[in-house]
């Protein structure tokens, strides 16, 4: 009763709040989280597609996972060499 | 009729798994259900002791798997309550040699000879939980209300989903004064982080280690609250789906009671 009323005159939060701040937090960051196999996997199946039509450099290319307060995006950059010419089928 | 199998699992070790799994499985006998419980947990196993059963161990469910025994002689009776079997695991044996094709046999014949075929799984989310969950109808998920549990149950339930199971939650060990004082997770709390199906809500209680101590079941401890609250998970399991889930609480005093009605909670 008087801890209660001590905290809350001191304005104290209770730790479960804490808790649950920190959990709800971390649980969105961890599902965020990709690993680096199905980060290759998704990068050569993107390079697979993109050649079809255009000719990329293949070692300058990068593929990040980037993440902000709100949104997390997922982030292609490649350098095109040249526009491949549909072949008349 | 088939029966179901249940997984029982946590992520996180020492949460309670095994109290709850031998105290529900317990609990579903009662009810008058037949009931396998078996222990996944290979080369630690724990349920064998915790229900008293460890000196009639002959087979198990390695023995199961690998078709060196029938189910029945793996299967132990217990004695004080009718129609409770336990197949222990294996103690000798690493988790690796179980497949989980082989398991999953398994399952589907003990499904047609018991009503419920409660499975514990390792901590972990390893082979050993792979092997675990493969033959399951159902899940339940047991957490704390701490944060490393709560963290790991959420990991446990994605993976869960991720293999068409709908998991219920148990939180256990909920101490109703420290909750009440701010210092732990409300089970509001845990429900909003983790947005799952409540089954049943288990509070802190001093039985526990003395039932495990003895061997005996918890659930046929009158005074046990915690083998109150499996009694009622169990019946809700059964069937019982509308009966109310109990929130624990701990007597407060008037001066309590006063000071929440003015707010100083």
């Amino acid at each position: 009763m008087f801890s209660a009323l001590f905290k809350r005159f001191t304005s104290q939060k209770p730790s479960k709040m804490a808790a649950k701040k920190r959990l709800q937090f971390s649980l969105i960051y961890d599902k965020l989280e990709v690993n680096d196999t199905t980060l290759t996997d998704l990068q050569n199946d993107i390079v697979a597609v993109i050649s079809k039509y255009f000719e990329i450099d293949k070692d300058a290319l990068e593929l990040k996972v980037k993440r902000d307060d709100n949104v997390s995006a997922l982030v292609f950059n490649t350098p095109i060499l040249q526009v491949k010419r549909k072949k008349a089928s | 009729m088939e029966g179901k199998v249940i997984v029982v699992t946590s992520g996180k070790g020492g949460v309670g798994k095994t109290t709850a799994t031998s105290s529900i499985g317990a609990a579903l006998a009662l009810e008058g259900k037949r009931v396998a419980i078996v222990d996944m947990d290979i080369g630690l196993r724990n349920l064998d002791v915790v229900m008293g059963l460890e000196n009639r161990i002959v087979f198990n469910i390695v023995d199961v798997v690998l078709g060196k025994c029938k189910i029945s002689q793996a299967a132990i009776r217990d004695r004080r309550i009718d129609n409770l079997f336990l197949i222990p695991a294996s103690q000798s044996d690493n988790k690796d040699v179980l497949s989980p094709a082989g398991v999953e046999r398994v399952a589907n014949e003990l499904r047609k000879e018991f009503d419920y075929v409660i499975m514990d799984s390792p901590a972990g989310i390893e082979r050993g939980f792979q092997n675990a969950i493969v033959g399951a109808n159902e899940a339940i998920v047991i957490c704390t209300p701490d944060v490393s549990s709560v963290r790991d149950a959420d990991r446990v339930i994605g993976i869960l989903y991720s293999r068409s199971l709908t998991p219920k939650l148990v939180v256990n060990r909920i101490e109703p004064a420290r909750v009440e004082r701010g210092e732990m997770l409300s089970y509001e709390d845990v429900l909003e982080v983790l947005s799952i199906e409540l089954l049943g809500l288990v509070p802190m209680d001093e039985h526990v280690l003395i039932s495990s101590n003895t061997g005996t079941p918890l659930v046929l401890q009158n005074e046990s609250k915690a083998g109150h609250a499996f009694r009622r998970i169990a019946k809700r399991l059964n069937g019982e789906a509308d009966l109310p889930i109990e929130i624990p609480t701990h007597k407060s005093s008037m001066w309590k009671k006063i000071s929440k009605t003015f707010g100083f909670k």
